[in-house]
């Protein structure tokens, strides 16, 4: 019985289980990499470049064509196209013409009837350089004569904001506290290395490989490779986590190249995880200095703030990182006088893009870090520091946007009272060597891509013949949940079970579009359009069931497989009836919707705009570590995370955001790094990018605030990015509080705190 | 022995079923299991025993399948993601707690956790938290914070019990 | 080809008729990774997996323990040798101890190598033996050569382990997390009959002991100065290098507290742990 004569579910608010989970729990489903051998004829590998900047004087493929099973070596010249992407700017060649600007950039494509040839072939494809001087640090990158690794200069962009007076205001002001941050560069490690399949029947070219935006990737695929809109369709399969690091392109373009070379093929492409960390954008290394005055009670008054954000070798989202970097810089804080100028910088290091955060994270572990250091400068507690400055509602935060909602102080008031109310068990008397401190974090997010973007999410809801809905979105599903978002929305809407709710995402021949899974816009965009389709639909429903049951379509309501009088439910007609008779009545028994709210430019010379984002999110962590002050050593005792998400659509899978983004800012504190020399990534794997295990997390104590989003769909906004932003000052202040001594780099590797503590001398510890 | 001397022919039960196949003599367990025998439910993320995706039991032990030569297990029985539900399709008390715990989020890491926690579940059936944490610290699960996952084994731990 | 001996005659016999390229395979938690890294190639496979008398663990009437080369980390960790049975647990996951062995990892010669850093605390002796010959036993410390290179030859295996009995001990390592960690730097002590072992992982080209340190502590009793006398005459002695996973003043610094704590905790157990 699939929900036939079951009662109507409330399905929004409701922890139901996974739609995909069985699959997942079983093993049946089926990611990128597992869709070949079995359904690969051809195998693609990329040849890529092993210097960090240099010409490319020749490309002789000659041995590699002539090894066994190798069918085709292809270079630029067989691209069709622009053969540029790029999400903001076009700026990254498919294969390298004349010049490569990092260590994994893209010279050939080689395919082979085995992934053994494949693999041959390419480690026999002969590339001559003529070196060029590796930037390999943004000072290298700014000093006088640095040779330019894109025309124009090094810098690639700048962004600033400008309110009131700064200068006057350092200059009255009773402390002024100044730092510089320095945080890493991190890598997404999703564990679903990229892989996938791409297929040219003549007529189609069909990819199946996971991204964050499909649309977006049809659309750069297109025109990189000359080919047009409506011959190129991206389906994403299961997906294996994403981060971020699936938004710039990588093997959907290879596969697309390879499979218009050999018509009627199915060409197979998997990176390893080397080459997964040696081509893949990372996140951006920042440097931060940030002074931050207040007057004698401790009312903040002036923020000055100095970003140069490592940008690697080409724009990917660099543009839009620096932006939420500028508008984030000083969080949640009520600031009257704000300078912000962040400065983009080419290296020729990875590309920097998108990673949870974006941005917002960097920037938050300088503002809460100065907050702990002015909240000492003034000999105040820290959270009255705090709770003095915090947004409220009807405050402005810094880009002049004016909230009417603002739940800083809530969130910040939910992780101490859990604190308090939950004790656990830390009065033992600690041997000599170990601290025990406690930090908070108070973070503000605002939601989607904002600054007058034409962001925009679409979706249609669809009756089946059998009774059944389906709900078709382009959002990707990467395992955040979106599936379970969309259906419990529109199941919700359509009074129905979760089981007689389908649902299918992002393909781009089937679904509209409905812009990237990121910028924790997902629930918010989407959410709205399904509803709104959902609504659509269950009007045309009533309209049609009215008229078979002779009563006025507002006395209908939909319930489970049936369309019943409201007030006498024995009156009904089943919802394959209403289809049909819906279709002989000229209804397509679908419901559109279309969510695409206006948010207003920042101006260019001040970073104000009335409406940058379409709405704010708070958060707020409290995190208690225990430091050995001899070895450096860190463990993180406990970890509470307060998020306002407006509503939750699914506790459950709320909760898992919270916990994962948590996990992940544990890691970027205490141990993640890409480490670099001259360009070349050092610890490209598993063995030496060391990501947090089971043990190095504790329990994390999850709270959900929820305060009705008007805008969002049920009252529901997000949660995506905040707790990864809001993770990591946390963990920070914790380890400032139990050792007092501040961090100023990331991340805090035993050997790191271990010179901290030895730099500060011992007589600046906390006993 | 096999004709081509890089070539050799194992045999095995995989999940209950004898397997017979010729393979590369490097073969690991976990190309065997996923390219000879299509049983992709076992998955590779690392192939430095760094992740845990790969976790399969050989006779009854964990083992991570990208580190095992396939020839390794000539004789052996072999269990995999694949081979917890019953041939009815009845899901297994951990697959079972996983779904109702959201312990799977993006997935890729659940079937080898689900094998390091049914090897757990059957050598220890009394043990507290840090064991079963210990007995998890080798799979790396990027999505959940493992909070999700905790709850999970230990529901189906305290069921196993009963 | 691939080869899986039932015994260690067999074993013995096809590592000396299938030459140098024939690669001897147990656990392979180091040979795999080099085979996906495509770092290596495997032609001719010798399997010592199945070895039944590697597998063994004997004590001896004299307490001393003669442990099989293919004894895993698993089983280390049950072994009444607090060293042992801490770094055995350190290493990898419960799926990399089910694999990994202690032969293995003493062949590897890693100076990470946490199995052979606690061994060589122990003062052990490591048997090398080859077909149709007398096998020959050595001390730990004569083992290694370099950086990755042991006495070791072509034909022979490593056989077993003999640890005598009566040492308390104790162990410490220091990485970048909590679980699956490899070594920033590791230390073992062990003390027996008044004589004491010292050894550190990762401060050197391969594990390290010092012979000289304890020299200077036999006999004496662990008081705080002499502690710090030999937690500083070790630091002085190592000659760590910088990398990707930690700087050589760090491991340095780090040789001189794990010493110190290690000797410490050596000092203030009563009892014994064997």
């Amino acid at each position: 019985m699939t929900g036939d004569t079951q009662q109507a579910d409330f399905l929004v608010g409701r922890s139901c289980r996974r739609v995909d989970g069985v699959e997942k729990v079983t093993g049946d489903i089926r990611y990128g990499a597992d869709l070949f051998p079995a359904q690969a004829d051809l195998h693609a590998r990329v040849v890529r470049s092993e210097h960090a900047h240099a010409d490319i004087v020749g490309i002789d493929a000659s041995e590699a064509l002539n090894v066994k099973g190798v069918c085709g070596v292809y270079t630029h010249a067989d691209i069709r196209g622009t053969n540029l992407h790029g999400l903001i700017r076009r700026d990254h060649r498919v294969l390298c013409d004349s010049r490569v600007r990092y260590r994994g950039d893209a010279i050939a494509l080689v395919v082979g009837e085995s992934e053994e040839a494949a693999e041959r072939g390419r480690d026999l494809v002969h590339v001559k350089y003529s070196p060029l001087d590796v930037i390999a640090t943004m000072d290298e990158a700014m000093a006088d004569g640095a040779v330019e690794i894109h025309p124009g200069g090094n810098v690639m962009g700048d962004k600033r904001i400008r309110k009131g007076d700064v200068e006057k205001a350092l200059a009255e002001a009773h402390v002024v506290v100044s730092d510089t941050f320095n945080t890493q560069t991190v890598d997404h490690a999703f564990l679903d290395l990229e892989a996938g399949t791409g297929h040219w029947d003549g007529q189609t070219l069909t990819l199946r490989a996971a991204g964050q935006w499909v649309h977006e990737e049809r659309r750069l695929i297109a025109l990189a490779l000359g080919m047009p809109l409506e011959q190129v369709r991206v389906i994403q399969p299961p997906t294996g986590g994403a981060f971020g690091g699936r938004e710039d392109i990588s093997i959907q373009i290879y596969l697309g190249l390879a499979a218009l070379q050999h018509p009627g093929k199915t060409v197979g492409l998997r990176y390893s995880r080397e080459e997964s960390m040696r081509a893949r954008h990372k996140r951006h290394a920042l440097r931060i200095n940030f002074t931050l005055a207040a007057d004698k009670e401790g009312t903040l008054t002036a923020a000055r703030v100095i970003v140069h954000s490592d940008e690697g070798a080409y724009a990917s989202t660099g543009i839009a990182v620096m932006r939420k970097a500028s508008s984030h810089a000083t969080g949640p804080y009520k600031i009257p006088n704000v300078d912000v100028d962040v400065y983009g910088v080419h290296t020729n290091n990875n590309p920097t893009g998108a990673m949870r955060g974006f941005g917002a994270a960097q920037m938050a572990i300088s503002y809460e870090g100065m907050m702990d250091r002015l909240a000492d400068a003034l000999e105040m507690d820290r959270m009255e520091l705090r709770l003095r400055n915090l947004v409220r509602p009807g405050d402005q935060v810094t880009t002049g946007q004016r909230l009417n909602d603002a739940t800083a102080v809530e969130c910040l008031e939910a992780v101490l009272n859990r604190y308090r109310d939950y004790p656990q068990a830390t009065s033992e008397t600690l041997p000599p060597n170990l601290r025990r401190g406690c930090g908070v974090s108070v973070i503000c997010f605002g939601l989607g891509y904002g600054d007058g973007f034409p962001d925009a999410s679409r979706a249609r809801v669809h009756l089946e013949p059998d009774g059944t809905f389906t709900v078709y979105t382009g959002g990707v599903e990467m395992g955040q949940g979106l599936l379970n978002t969309m259906s419990q929305i529109a199941g919700h809407e359509l009074g129905q079970p979760l089981e007689r709710m389908k649902i299918i995402a992002a393909d781009t021949m089937l679904t509209d579009e409905s812009g990237s899974s990121s910028a924790t816009r997902q629930t918010y965009f989407t959410g709205n359009a399904v509803r709104t389709a959902a609504s659509e639909l269950n009007e045309k429903i009533k309209d049609v069931a009215g008229e078979q049951l002779e009563v006025h379509p507002h006395e209908i309501t939909v319930r489970a497989a049936w369309a019943v009088e409201t007030n006498k439910p024995e009156n009904r007609v089943s919802l394959s009836d209403v289809y049909d008779h819906g279709l002989k009545r000229g209804y397509d028994m679908i419901g559109r919707g279309i969510f695409k709210p206006r948010t207003i430019p920042e101006i260019s010379d001040s970073g104000q705009s009335p409406r940058a984002f379409i709405t704010y999110l708070f958060g707020a962590h409290l995190s208690q570590v225990l430091v050995d002050i001899e070895t450096g050593e860190i463990r993180v005792e406990r970890h509470i995370a307060a998020h306002d998400v407006g509503k939750a659509v699914n506790p459950q899978s709320v909760e898992g955001q919270i916990c994962g983004g948590v996990a992940q800012g544990i890691g970027m504190a205490l141990m993640e790094e890409v480490v670099y020399d001259k360009g070349r990534i050092t610890n490209p794997s598993f063995t030496d990018y060391i990501i947090p295990t089971i043990k190095d997390v504790p329990t994390i104590e999850p709270i959900i605030v929820e305060r009705d989003d008007p805008g969002g769909p049920f009252g529901a906004h997000g949660v995506g990015e905040p707790p990864l932003i809001g993770a990591v000052p946390a963990v920070l202040s914790a380890i400032y509080d139990a050792t007092g001594v501040p961090v100023d780099r990331l991340p805090v590797t035993p050997e790191r705190m271990w010179r901290l503590l030895n730099e500060a001398g011992a007589g600046s510890i906390r006993e | 022995m096999s004709a081509d001397a890089n070539k050799m022919l194992i045999k095995c039960k995989v999940n209950g079923q004898s397997v017979s196949c010729e393979i590369p003599v490097e073969c690991t367990l976990l190309t065997f299991l996923r390219e000879y025998l299509s049983l992709t439910g076992t998955k590779g993320a690392c192939l430095e025993g760094e992740c845990g995706s790969c976790t399969v039991l050989v006779n009854g032990k964990q083992v991570n399948s990208c580190l095992m030569l396939a020839g390794q297990v000539q004789g052996c029985e072999v269990l995999t993601v694949e081979g917890l539900a019953d041939s009815d399709g009845r899901l297994d008390v951990l697959q079972e707690r996983f779904l109702d715990a959201g312990a799977a989020q993006c997935g890729y890491c659940t079937p080898g956790l689900l094998m390091s926690a049914r090897a757990f579940l059957k050598d220890n059936p009394k043990a507290g938290r840090e064991e079963l944490l210990t007995a998890l610290e080798g799979n790396i699960c990027r999505c959940t914070g493992y909070a999700s996952i905790v709850e999970a084994v230990e529901k189906a731990l305290a069921e196993v019990r009963t | 080809m691939f080869v899986q001996p039932p015994n260690l005659a067999e074993a013995l016999r096809m590592r000396g008729e299938l030459g140098p390229d024939a690669v001897v395979v147990n656990g392979g938690t180091d040979v795999v990774v080099l085979l996906n890294r495509r770092q290596l190639r495997l032609k001719t496979i010798i399997d010592i997996s199945r070895v039944a008398e590697l597998q063994q663990i004997e004590k001896q009437s004299d307490g001393t323990l003669i442990i099989g080369a293919g004894v895993t980390y698993a089983r280390l960790a049950e072994l009444p040798l607090r060293a042992f049975r801490e770094a055995a647990l350190s290493v990898g996951g419960p799926s990399i101890r089910n694999m990994g062995t202690i032969g293995g990892n003493i062949v590897s010669a890693s100076p990470a190598a946490d199995g052979a850093v606690a061994a060589l605390s122990l003062d052990a002796e490591v048997e090398l033996s080859r077909a149709h010959c007398e096998p020959r036993w050595m001390p730990l410390t004569d083992f290694f050569v370099s950086y990755r290179k042991t006495k070791l030859q072509e034909d022979e295996l490593l056989t077993r382990l003999r640890i005598s009995g009566g040492s308390t001990s104790r162990w410490y390592k220091i990485g970048k997390r909590r679980a699956v960690n490899i070594s920033v730097i590791c230390g073992a002590v062990s003390r027996r009959e008044g004589q004491y072992g010292i050894a550190l992982g990762c401060v050197g080209p391969m594990p390290v002991a010092f012979p000289s340190v304890s020299q200077m502590l036999a006999g004496r009793d662990l008081v705080p100065e002499l502690i710090s006398e030999a937690a500083d005459a070790v630091a002085r002695e190592v000659n760590p290098i910088s990398d990707h996973r930690a700087s050589a003043d760090y491991r340095r610094g780090m040789s001189r507290v794990v010493v110190k704590r290690l000797l410490t905790e050596l000092s203030s157990e009563m009892a014994e742990d064997l």
